[in-house]
């Protein structure tokens, strides 16, 4: 269902939760939407309030167009999972999945019809009778998702419930939780801090900081363009190259950005927007899958030295010096530079961000992007 | 731990002695409490005889102490639970919400643990007084009058220990059953009881002792009424002539339930004799 | 999926008025009942004993004039409430460094062995688990100069009969050392509880680098320990300080008041002499005390942990 918070805030002297900041936000009927940001960033409180066990300073909460700010938890119609709790220590995998249902009096054919259907879904039918001693943390994770929908709720909330898990069996569960997404059809809302695992899952991200949102857009709009400088370095990894600069803007129509010991040409498309702002001060950002490693020199190439080579696999990150800046470098690993070696980067005009010094937004997203 | 040969015989050695010093008395003064009269103070103790459960009798019976047995029995159950139906939600509340004062409060939790009896039974005892002077309301002499006044320091024990349990338990979990459909009563009744009733036990026993012990109290507030065996057994001090043996009939009466109790709560004793100072 | 009467946008009916009300004050609901009882039975008992104090009141008497601080200041005159302050303090002086220096003993011993340290451990803890009224009855029967079990083993060391309550300048040394017996197991199981917390990594790097025994327990465990340490003393200085049950059984404050402590002093006066306003006084006197003692120790306390 569609999920629409107005105005929300929750003011950070009412309780010992984070603050939010007065944030409106829509999210469509179907849709799987991960609310991104550090911790402290607000999103678990954001979370919260819509579940209910927070209660909103001022605004309000809607759920398919129903006004469910002052509901108690149990009215809500929303089912929540949790990081650092999953089973009902006692009761069995059984008990835990038929709990929710014998809050709405179901009768026992119905119950056991129901939980041994949701058990099937998420693949711990072999389990049901099992206490919570004897599951694995990633059953007991399962248990907890089986638990969530098995009243068949409006709109999921996932609280990190990956987090606790380790590498391998967070990556398999997201995956079948994705999967329960599209079977379900279900509106769900995962928070999370970790961005490759918003990249993964989400139709729609949500970026917060301090509070805000800072930007609201697909896996690609928040990777490709992002609307300010904190999106750009927080989403991504490795993170992107940032700097501190001003422009330069050559009578010929020509704008360069001068960095520390060095100076890039940026494209032309660029030029409507920034002819104007000689001398501006910005922040430069490129991603280290950006800069390429070239043999012959030209233009936007400059000479550094690699000072260390980590392997991601088939490919290798490499820190090279370039006037005392240190970049980060994203090479097939054949092609990878040994430590010590001095190499010429080039760095791609078309990838390159910029962002204003001072307000942090990003200066090449024309007016109707930066407004979303 | 490595621990050197010597340095641990040494260890043994001391250790031993504490428990020798400690056993003697309560060995030995409980043994009188089986001996048959003639040899109560014969000195030296006779160490080998046959035991009998005459002084016991005496007693309970013919002394009628079993009435002040009764009475410990219904005070310090009756206070314990009256602790526990107050003082578990007031720790589940201090656990899981914080507010304006919440912390100071605590803190005020904590220094009851400091305030002398005195300072407590004495207006207890003139507000009694004048209450029943004032309008024939007599809480003086009453179980009730004493459980509520146990409350001073039972209470504030129950909530901290309580406290410290529920902290342990993650939030998620009453939330959890909550988002399921259940208020929270209905998941504090169905969720968490069940998973802290140990701890809730233990709190009990614990404060069971406490209540059982206490002899100040009882000595001002109590009368014929609700006299508690703490108060009979100073009686057999007073007399013409020590009893010894029956002094320590009673004395073992007091202590049995107390030692059987502290083999099960050894865990326990020492947060609630710490006042939960300790977290 | 319909829409129901009382979920409609913008809608702020009854219920939810009630709903939001009682979540902003939830923690009331739980806390109230327990705090409207200890306001009952220990604010209200404090507050009526100040305004006894200030009045001339007996348990007899139907007049009841105003004296000011008359009480306070009688009581500070009085020789007897001066020699009660003083036992006291003899009290919490020798009673707490003498349980003290066993109890940390004890706990300090007791790591260094593995066999039988769960049943040693239950038999030192015994005497803490005693009511104090038995533990003084008891020891009053072993203290017995006709037929208690100290004489008896001191007349197999040639030494003739004493009698040690009885005697002024034994009797407060007798009760303080079974008030030790008492109470050494509370020092015991609160730094056996605190060496049981402390982390491993900086022992084994010490003993890694040679630090000798003596330097790892000064450098380290020592100040690991303070706050437990402080707590233990806290609490056994309280303790100490309203000693009443041992000493009412074993000496009820003889021989010549050598053993009389505050709070034995106080019910005389109440019970006794029945001047309940003067009683009253020296009960305030006596709070204000403890309560200065225990802020000061909580100052020193707070600086190493946070409550709560």
């Amino acid at each position: 269902m569609k999920v629409v918070l107005k105005d929300l805030v929750k003011d950070f002297k009412s309780a010992d939760t984070v603050a939010v900041n007065r944030i409106n936000l829509q999210i469509d009927r179907g849709e799987l939407a991960v609310l991104l940001g550090p911790s402290g960033c607000g999103k678990t409180t954001t979370l919260r309030m819509i579940a209910g066990l927070e209660q909103p300073d001022s605004g309000r909460i809607y759920i398919a167009e129903r006004d469910i700010t002052d509901l108690a938890p149990k009215d809500r119609r929303v089912a929540m999972v949790f990081q650092n709790f999953s089973m009902y220590p006692t009761m069995n995998v059984y008990d835990n999945i038929a709990f929710p249902l014998h809050a709405i009096k179901m009768d026992r054919k119905e119950i056991d019809r129901t939980v041994r259907e949701v058990a099937r879904l998420v693949n711990i039918d072999q389990l049901l009778e099992r206490s919570v001693r004897q599951v694995s943390g990633g059953e007991a994770q399962r248990v907890a998702l089986a638990r969530a929908m098995v009243r068949r709720p409006e709109v999921f909330l996932m609280d990190e419930p990956l987090s606790n898990l380790d590498a391998k069996l967070r990556v398999q569960l997201r995956t079948e939780i994705k999967r329960l997404h599209q079977d379900t059809g279900t509106t769900f809302i995962f928070v999370t801090h970790d961005q490759e695992e918003a990249m993964t899952l989400g139709d729609k991200i949500i970026v917060m900081n301090r509070g805000d949102i800072q930007q609201v857009g697909t896996p690609h709009e928040v990777f490709f363009t992002p609307r300010n400088a904190f999106v750009a370095n927080f989403v991504g990894t490795p993170s992107m190259n940032m700097l501190p600069g001003s422009l330069r803007v050559e009578e010929s129509g020509r704008i360069f950005v001068g960095l520390p010991g060095f100076e890039l040409e940026l494209p032309r498309r660029f030029e409507a927007g920034l002819r104007r702002m000689s001398s501006h001060h910005v922040i430069w950002g490129i991603r280290p899958e950006a800069i390429r490693l070239v043999s012959a020199p030209g233009g936007n190439c400059v000479p550094g030295v690699v000072e260390l080579v980590e392997a991601l696999g088939s490919r290798d990150l490499m820190f090279v010096r370039v006037h005392d800046q240190l970049f980060g470098v994203i090479v097939d690993a054949l092609d990878s530079v040994a430590a010590g070696q001095a190499c010429l980067l080039h760095f791609d005009g078309a990838h390159m961000h910029l962002f204003d010094a001072e307000s942090e937004l990003s200066l090449l997203l024309d007016e109707k992007a930066k407004g979303a | 731990m490595v621990v050197p040969v010597r340095e641990r015989v040494l260890s043994y050695a001391i250790l031993i002695a504490m428990a020798v010093l400690v056993l003697i008395p309560v060995v030995a003064g409980s043994l009188t409490a089986f001996k048959p009269q003639i040899i109560w103070i014969s000195s030296p103790p006779v160490w080998f005889f046959e035991p009998t459960l005459e002084n016991f009798e005496f007693v309970l019976i013919t002394r009628q102490n079993w009435l002040h047995l009764r009475n410990s029995l219904i005070i310090s159950i009756g206070s314990v639970v009256i602790a526990l139906i107050l003082g578990v939600p007031a720790a589940y509340g201090f656990a899981r919400f914080r507010f304006r004062g919440s912390k100071g409060l605590m803190q005020w939790l904590i220094s009851l643990r400091m305030i002398p009896p005195i300072v407590v039974g004495l207006p207890f005892y003139a507000m009694f007084l004048f209450l029943e002077r004032a309008t024939g309301l007599g809480l003086r002499d009453t179980h009730f009058g004493l459980i509520l006044t146990y409350q001073t320091f039972l209470l504030p024990l129950v909530i901290w220990m309580m406290r410290g349990y529920f902290v342990e338990l993650p939030a998620a979990m009453e939330e959890s059953a909550m988002v399921e459909g259940y208020t929270r009563i209905g998941a504090l009744w169905r969720v968490v009881l069940p998973v802290v009733w140990p701890g809730i036990v233990a709190t009990a026993l614990l404060n069971f002792i406490f209540a059982w012990n206490e002899f100040f109290l009882a000595l001002i507030l109590a009368g014929n009424n609700t006299s508690t065996l703490p108060m009979a057994a100073g009686t057999y001090i007073v007399r013409a002539r020590v009893e010894w043996g029956n002094l320590f009939a009673v004395n073992l009466i007091i202590m049995m339930p107390v030692i059987v109790l502290t083999i099960f709560l050894r865990q326990q004793l020492v947060k609630g004799l710490t006042f939960g100072i300790l977290e | 999926m319909k829409p129901d009467a009382a979920t409609q946008p913008g809608g702020q009916s009854l219920s939810r008025r009630v709903y939001r009300l009682t979540q902003r004050h939830r923690h009331w609901f739980f806390i109230g009942p327990a705090l409207l009882i200890l306001l009952a039975v220990v604010i209200y008992p404090i507050v009526f004993s100040t305004g006894v104090s200030l009045f001339r009141v007996t348990f007899a008497s139907t007049s009841r004039p105003f004296v000011g601080l008359q009480n306070f200041e009688r009581m500070l005159d009085n020789d007897d409430f001066l020699q009660s302050t003083f036992n006291t303090l003899y009290y919490v002086v020798f009673s707490v460094s003498g349980s003290f220096m066993l109890g940390f003993g004890a706990a300090l011993l007791i790591r260094r062995i593995s066999r039988g340290r769960d049943i040693l451990r239950l038999i030192l803890i015994i005497p803490i688990t005693m009511a104090p009224i038995v533990v003084g009855l008891m020891w009053n029967w072993m203290l017995d100069p006709l037929f208690g079990l100290i004489n008896w083993f001191l007349g197999l060391l040639g030494i003739p009969g004493q009698t040690l309550l009885a005697q002024a300048s034994t009797a407060r040394l007798m009760v303080v050392l079974v008030d030790i017996w008492q109470w050494y197991p509370l020092v015991f199981l609160i730094i056996e509880a605190g060496m049981a917390t402390l982390p491993r990594a900086p022992y084994e790097s010490a003993r890694l680098e040679g630090v000798s025994s003596w330097m790892i327990f000064r450098r380290i465990t020592l100040p690991m320990l303070r706050p437990v340490i402080l707590v233990a003393l806290l609490l056994r200085t309280v303790d100490a300080f309203r000693t009443f049950d041992i000493v009412r059984v074993m000496t009820d404050g003889g021989p010549a008041l050598t053993t009389e402590t505050l709070s034995l002093y106080l019910y005389r006066t109440a019970f006794t002499f029945n001047k309940l306003s003067r009683a009253a006084a020296g009960s305030i006197l006596m709070l204000l005390v403890i309560g200065l003692i225990s802020a000061m120790m909580f100052r020193f306390l707070y600086k190493d942990i946070e409550v709560g």
